[in-house]
């Protein structure tokens, strides 16, 4: 095949500048840096705010004398679609049911909060509440007492500015 | 002739739009359920006396003034029965909602949750709401001794509990006290039920959870459990049963309806005797060699060596101990191991036996009988010969010391010493738990219980009866009819048995009183074995 060149134009010089690119490009940026408006939320110092109805780790609710609600009626291990629900019902010396065992593995829970809409005591809750770091994965398996000892609020089952979710 | 006859005995009749020919007799409630319409009942029991108490299965009958206790009123020719009428379907509400008035609605805490027909009839059909306002009436809880509790406040007034002890039972240590809203069930004296045999029955018969079990109090959740069919292992009398179980132990049994056998009851030793079946500190892996030589191997390893001394065995003298706690395949899979590897000089199992029996009065077939093992008859069947004592121990001297092969299966050698089976020059040992006596076994091979296999036993009324796996085995151990079937399988160069089934109609094969019969033939309710000949 015979060679041939090719003669390629170049384009005026208006049309290959690029300053007004430029010009336009860091404006954008000189707006962005003198706009007041802020989006980061600096956390820790700032928290966010939750939504109610905003799923967290859990939270076992105590009566008056430290006693846990739960009757160990087996609902949410029931329930539970991950599973992740251990319960070993039992009886106390006043002869009411009670767990002796909850433990609720919360890398295997996906926070739908069944288990507190099933719940016909109120006990069990899911938490507004995501600051959950540990050193070791085995403090991950909540076990009753610590369920109990959570403070932090709980999640509402319906908004109430929005009962209806409408 | 015959036509004459069946039209006498029987009559004709609609429920709900659907014509239905029953036996002359029959109650309305029964009729309906052979078409597969449930009339919610409480008080009727088909294996007690019905007294039309609980007004719950009243159905509309054309004709009549009133609603009819569907439980109490009889078929007759003709007869156009509603059961989902809208004066039927209203009374039920109302009855329901009149239940309701005292009872405690403490479903998660009742043991009954699950089970429950209050439950189940309010959701289906009671109100969503109950309009009493007055304060309940509270009871509390009574210990009626035994191994029942009392809810007072859940009772239905059934009474139910009150003519089983009165009528099956024949014991009646149950009563209702005071009128009205404020009657309840209660025993006579203090010492309650302590001491009826037969007073299990009573938290299976109580339609809702009044009477609740001590020992499952608690325990587990009704629908967690699975339900297995198997055989009661409390006595020769073979009680149909079903384990109920949950992460992997058994949780309680509970009685199978079998008119030929147990009705539908069982005594209270064979229900509390089912924790040996959750017993760790199993043998979990085959081991072979003698005494400190023993050493932990595969099946594949344990098998072709055990096959090898076995093909080498040459006709010596085989002495057996067999196991009546063993299924009818693994016995005859162990006597035809021994008749294949030489000549059977002893085929022996020993069984505890109570001092006396213990029938149930108002069931005269049910009787929880002396030999307390559930399958001493089929061992007697398959060629194996009691000895021993009442306590299960002794009569195997001429095994100990036997100087040719010893087989033994089931049996833990309680009793005997570490020298038993020095002197044999091949002794094989099939268990479940590992004995001081078995530590010259040249071979120690872990085996499955009733519960973690299936297989089938003879009770002492001579019917050959189903069980169901309802538990893994633990470990590597296997059903006695495979590890057995494999070897003989291997001796005769005829395969290894695929199932239960199949090890079944190998031992039909070999053995006359099974002739005929067939897994399937059997069924879940079992055959008796003169009938399969007759």
């Amino acid at each position: 095949m015979a060679i041939s060149v090719k003669v390629m134009r170049r384009p005026e010089p208006g049309r290959t500048s690029y300053m007004r690119a430029t010009l336009k490009g860091m404006s954008l940026t000189f707006k962005h840096l003198v706009r007041l408006k802020k989006v980061t939320l600096e956390y820790p110092e700032d928290q966010p705010d939750l939504h109610p109805r905003w799923r967290g780790t859990h939270r076992m609710e105590v009566h008056a004398d430290g006693r846990p609600k739960c009757v160990a009626c087996g609902l949410c291990p029931t329930v539970c679609p991950a599973n992740c629900i251990r319960l070993v019902g039992g009886e106390d010396d006043q002869g009411n049911r009670y767990p002796i065992v909850y433990e609720i593995d919360e890398f295997r829970c996906i926070f739908c909060g069944m288990c507190q809409e099933v719940c016909p005591v109120e006990a069990i809750h899911v938490g507004q509440h995501f600051e959950n770091a540990e050193y070791t994965r085995d403090r991950f398996v909540y076990d009753l007492d610590r369920l109990m000892e959570q403070d932090h609020p709980t999640t509402l089952l319906w908004d109430p500015s929005d009962p209806r979710s409408e | 002739m015959p036509d004459n006859g069946r039209k006498a005995d029987t009559v004709t009749l609609t429920i709900d739009g659907r014509e239905v020919t029953v036996p002359k007799g029959t109650s309305l409630l029964h009729a309906a359920e052979g078409l597969g319409v449930e009339v919610p009942h409480y008080c009727y029991h088909p294996g007690l006396s019905a007294p039309a108490q609980c007004r719950i299965c009243l159905v509309e009958v054309e004709g009549a003034p009133k609603l009819q206790p569907s439980c109490v009123t009889m078929a007759e020719d003709g007869q156009v029965v509603h059961t989902e009428s809208p004066s039927a379907v209203r009374m039920r509400k109302g009855v329901l909602e009149f239940y309701l008035v005292n009872h405690p609605l403490d479903c998660p805490i009742c043991d009954m949750s699950g089970e429950c027909m209050l439950q189940d009839y309010v959701f289906e059909e009671g109100r969503e709401k109950g309009r009493s306002r007055e304060p309940k009436r509270v009871f509390g809880r009574d210990d009626f001794g035994g191994d029942v509790l009392f809810y007072g406040d859940r009772c239905v007034m059934c009474t139910r509990c009150v003519r089983f002890m009165d009528e099956v039972a024949r014991d009646p240590r149950l009563t209702v006290v005071e009128r009205g809203s404020r009657a309840v069930i209660d025993t006579f004296f203090e010492h309650g039920l302590e001491g009826a045999s037969y007073a299990g029955n009573i938290v299976d018969i109580c339609p809702v959870g009044a009477l609740v079990s001590k020992d499952f109090l608690h325990k587990a959740r009704a629908w967690d459990l699975d339900h297995t069919e198997s055989i009661c292992p409390g006595c020769s009398q073979g009680c149909n049963i079903e384990l109920h179980t949950r992460d992997n132990l058994v949780q309680r049994l509970k009685p199978r309806e079998n008119q030929e056998v147990n009705g539908h009851w069982m005594c209270d030793y064979g229900r509390a005797n089912y924790e040996w079946m959750n017993h760790p500190g199993r043998l979990e892996e085959p081991e072979v060699g003698r005494g400190n030589d023993r050493r932990p191997a595969d099946w594949q390893e344990a098998l072709a060596s055990l096959f090898q001394r076995l093909s080498d065995a040459g006709g010596a003298g085989v002495r057996i101990v067999g196991s009546p706690l063993a299924s009818n395949e693994a016995l005859a899979g162990l006597a035809a191991l021994g008749g294949e590897v030489g000549s059977i000089e002893a085929c022996v199992f020993r069984s505890p036996r109570a001092p006396d029996e213990d029938p149930l009065p108002g069931f005269p077939t049910l009787v929880r009988r002396r030999d307390l093992a559930p399958n001493v008859d089929g061992a007697g069947i398959l060629g194996f010969e009691r000895v021993g004592g009442d306590d299960a121990a002794g009569g195997l001297r001429e095994v100990a010391g036997h100087d040719g092969i010893i087989l033994v299966l089931g049996d833990e050698l309680r009793d005997q010493s570490e020298d038993f089976g020095a002197a044999a020059s091949l002794f094989v040992y099939l268990g479940t738990a590992d004995s001081p006596a078995a530590r010259n076994a040249d071979f120690v091979l872990p085996v499955t219980t009733f519960a973690e296999e299936e297989g089938s036993f003879v009770n002492v009324l001579g019917r050959v009866q189903r069980f169901r796996q309802g538990l893994q085995a633990p470990g590597y151990a296997r059903p006695a009819w495979l590890v057995l079937g494999a070897l003989v399988g291997a001796l005769r160069g005829d395969g290894t048995p695929a199932s239960a089934a199949d090890a079944f109609e190998r031992m039909a094969e070999a053995h006359a009183a099974f002739a005929g019969l067939t897994w399937e033939a059997i069924g879940t309710s079992g055959t008796r074995l003169e009938a399969a000949h007759a």
